[in-house]
């Protein structure tokens, strides 16, 4: 048996370098440090997003998308189907574990500065994949054609009417029409389901290419540490079974969510019916959501929402280019206003998220 | 009691001195001779001392000819058409002249009759009922509209198809022909003025369509308006028929839906009993009046083997079960053989009827029984967070076809009940069966959860032993 292995072992080796590979791998090595633990949360998003594309490609198998078929599809999944519902559950759940994951991954990345040169571009690409992320969770919300999804991709979608000039047509590009129909619903489907999955895995691709290239990025205060005092440990195996035993814990966790929490189906979708009080966009637009709200009709000479929508373009942009503008941290030096942004930042989407709720 | 003798003497002698100083009257009655006046010297009006002018204007005090009927005397001549209820209202609106006549009649009848469907559509006026120069008091015998005459006075424009279609062509013209059938019409063509006429059900100058709420013969109205007379023991003294029916019909179940839900649809004393026709069912006609909306009910009844035997008999039909003026929803108890049910009125122990009702009793209490229960699965996997919307939409039909089954013991054949009930015991059955997969589902996904979850458990604590051995080696 063990001979057989070896045969074919040997057999791929000889034509694919396996060795090569392994011997590059045994090689690779982590960064250990006081900070290490924010390093799992990458290889968490990227777990949570294969248990999404998974569950997906099963749910595909029955969904049926339209508005006499949506709903009906997704209630038969998790009525009928064997297991369909622990599917959905599951897919609904990781979904939101998955933009958690990214968010603590992606401030993880700002606090411990390894934006900073050489990874300019893997920050790029990670927050190109958060914005993906965020636009995979809006349409797929709408998937289910239930009440909750249709009234709150109406107000998702409304904020967009707001920008002055093309806002009326860019929203009928967005709704397919003039308000959220079947045919928001198609393209919700076709975005959800082939456009924005292929995009993802092209800047998935660079961004992992980026830090395999790289490697990981060692905290800023290691520069002036002599070299023996620089603690790492082996990439395979030592980091990838620690990956993996957090992994098994979230994937725990999921299977707990799922069942003892199962994702609502909720009413029908009704356009005609007044909409329900309370409604909100999911958690990760809240604090968005919540400040357009408290927002005045009027700001300067701007629509009060125009403005936000517009403000937090250039927060976006510039927290995008956060690498670039940041000269201090990459000639070496301290920078405490980075982390006062990243702080302010972080409470006020807190605060506006809890407020969201609170204030419902 | 002296101050109302010396009061009408008084008034006697008013009258009389006014009259032999009224111009109009004594110069028509004798040197013209005219009907209008032989015939005024009998109203009510003249009684009292109102003279021609009162109304015709002029002055009844001058001699000549010319100057009393006069226009500067203000003389109208035969007034016409909206003039003749001017006339009238001139003292019948003013409480103060009626007061002078010592008058008990209402001053508020003109508001009422403008606003009735005669009034409306000016199809009437005064005279129209009460007459022109030989208006006599409503009790006198000899007024038009005296319960005896005021049936005919009616008559004289609703019997008239012609005339009838001008106004209401839908409204029928056979009322006073229903009206001479009914236990009324004889009692009051044999001089019996207690009985109701037109004016007692319809009332006198506020009469309204029977389908507009403000009429006293409305659905919803007229239970009261029968019971005026009906529930008043004294009134109905000499006509041995009880008077509790009105209290008993509003604690009926028609009665409620139709005095406290306001359903228009459920019977008034008229469904029953019939209107201008009004008289008892007779025993033969009660299952024909009741299926008049219980139509299945009636024809099931009709084809049983009650119906013969109970035609033979003589016995009420739907009477014996249900009861009549206090008709209450039927329940399931007044079926089989215990004390409270109606079938062991006439069935005994060892007869065929006997064991019908008691198996058609058993088969709805069990299905009623079994209802329940798998409402309770149903609500138990509900509250597990399970999806049992299907069993609950195959569920809806249930309630049907119990209704159906408690309608087919009017045939008292238990073969047609066991194909009436029989579907809904099998819907019971594959409800409570999808409704406990369900709760048998919530388990093996809780079962199944913690399998896996025991088994990830061990594979982390393998895992992580596995990490602290290798880093131990290193």
């Amino acid at each position: 048996m063990a001979k057989l292995g070896e045969k074919l072992f040997n057999w791929f080796d000889e034509r694919y370098n396996i060795r090569g590979f392994i011997e590059f791998m045994s090689h690779k090595s982590v960064p250990q440090h006081r900070h290490s633990i924010w390093y799992y949360f990458g290889g968490v998003s990227l777990f949570l997003f294969i248990i999404q594309v998974l569950t997906g490609i099963l749910l595909l198998l029955y969904y049926r998308v339209g508005e006499d078929s949506s709903y009906e599809s997704v209630q038969f999944i998790v009525s009928k189907v064997k297991f369909g519902w622990l599917i959905r559950s599951i897919h609904s759940w990781s979904a939101n574990l998955m933009i958690l994951a990214v968010f603590i991954h992606m401030f993880s990345v700002y606090f411990t500065k390894a934006y900073r040169k050489p990874r300019e571009l893997t920050w790029v690409t990670g927050f190109l994949l958060l914005v993906l992320a965020l636009t995979f969770g809006f349409s797929g919300y709408l998937l289910p054609w239930n009440e909750l999804a249709f009234f709150a991709t109406k107000v998702g979608t409304d904020i967009i009417g707001s920008i002055p000039w093309i806002g009326k047509d860019l929203l009928k590009i967005i709704r397919g029409g003039e308000d959220v129909t079947g045919a928001t619903l198609a393209r919700f489907f076709g975005l959800h389901v082939a456009i924005l999955p292929g995009i993802f895995t092209v800047i998935l691709f660079f961004h992992l290419l980026f830090i395999q290239i790289q490697g990981m990025s060692e905290p800023p205060e290691w520069e002036k540490l002599p070299p023996e005092r620089r603690k790492y440990i082996p990439f395979f195996p030592n980091f990838l079974l620690r990956d993996l035993l957090l992994w098994l814990i979230i994937l725990n966790i999921l299977a707990v969510l799922a069942v003892f929490f199962p994702w609502e189906l909720g009413k029908k979708a009704d356009p005609f019916a007044p909409a329900p009080a309370g409604i909100k966009p999911e958690w990760y637009f809240l604090f968005m959501y919540q400040t357009l709200k408290l927002l005045p009709p009027k700001v300067l000479f701007l629509e009060g929402e125009f403005f936000g929508v517009l403000m937090f373009t250039v927060a976006g942009i510039l927290w995008l280019l956060v690498p670039f503008w940041d000269v201090k941290t990459k000639n070496g030096y301290r920078n405490r206003l980075i982390n006062l942004i990243g702080l302010f930042v972080l409470i006020y989407m807190l605060t506006m998220t809890i407020l969201g709720y609170v204030l419902s | 009691m002296v101050r109302k003798i010396f009061l009408s003497l008084f008034f006697l002698s008013l009258i009389s001195f006014a009259q032999n100083k009224d111009g109009c009257y004594n110069c028509h009655k004798d040197v013209v001779g005219d009907k209008p006046t032989a015939l005024y010297s009998e109203d009510v009006h003249f009684k009292l001392g109102i003279s021609c002018a009162d109304c015709h204007g002029g002055d009844r005090t001058s001699d000549d000819m010319d100057v009393a009927m006069s226009k500067e005397r203000g003389f109208i001549g035969v007034p016409k058409g909206d003039k003749i209820i001017d006339v009238c209202l001139r003292c019948h609106s003013n409480e103060e002249t009626m007061k002078k006549f010592n008058s008990k009649v209402d001053v508020s009848q003109f508001k009422l009759f403008k606003a009735s469907v005669h009034g409306k559509s000016e199809i009437a006026t005064c005279v129209t009922c009460h007459g022109i120069h030989e208006i006599k008091r409503a009790s006198d015998p000899r007024s038009p509209v005296y319960p005896t005459r005021e049936i005919r006075l009616c008559s004289k424009c609703h019997s008239d198809a012609n005339y009838m279609k001008r106004f209401n062509p839908g409204l029928p013209t056979d009322q006073f022909e229903k009206y001479k059938t009914s236990v009324h019409g004889q009692r009051i063509l044999r001089g019996d003025i207690k009985v109701a006429t037109c004016s007692d059900c319809h009332s006198a100058h506020d009469i309204f369509p029977a389908n507009d709420p403000r009429s006293t013969v409305f659905a919803s109205n007229l239970p009261t308006t029968c019971a005026r007379c009906h529930s008043d023991a004294s009134y109905m003294r000499g006509y041995k028929i009880p008077t509790d029916q009105y209290e008993k019909y509003v604690k009926s179940v028609h009665g409620r839906a139709l005095l406290e839900k306001g359903d228009l649809s459920a019977p008034a004393c008229n469904d029953c009993h019939g209107n201008h026709g009004a008289i008892p069912p007779g025993v033969k006609s009660i299952s024909h009046v009741c299926g008049t909306c219980h139509a299945l009910n009636a024809e099931m009844f009709s084809r049983s083997p009650h119906a013969p035997v109970f035609e033979a008999k003589k016995i009420p039909q739907c009477e014996v079960c249900h009861g009549y003026h206090l008709i209450e929803k039927p329940t399931d108890e007044m079926l089989g053989t215990n004390t409270k049910a109606t079938c062991i009125k006439c069935h005994k122990e060892g007869d065929k009827g006997f064991e019908v009702a008691r198996q058609m009793r058993e088969m709805i209490d069990t299905l009623v029984v079994k209802i329940n229960k798998a409402k309770e699965i149903l609500y138990e996997a509900e509250t597990k967070g399970m999806d049992v919307s299907d069993a609950r939409y195959q569920m809806n039909d249930v309630p049907q076809i119990l209704i159906k089954a408690r309608t087919v013991i009017h045939t008292a054949n238990l073969d047609e009940f066991k194909e009436t009930i029989n579907p809904g015991y099998e819907i019971i059955s594959e409800v409570t069966r999808a409704g406990l997969e369900a709760i048998d589902e919530y388990y093996f996904r809780r079962w199944g959860l913690g399998a896996s979850t025991l088994i990830i458990t061990i594979l982390v604590i393998a895992l992580y032993l596995k990490i602290k051995q290798i880093e131990r080696r290193k």
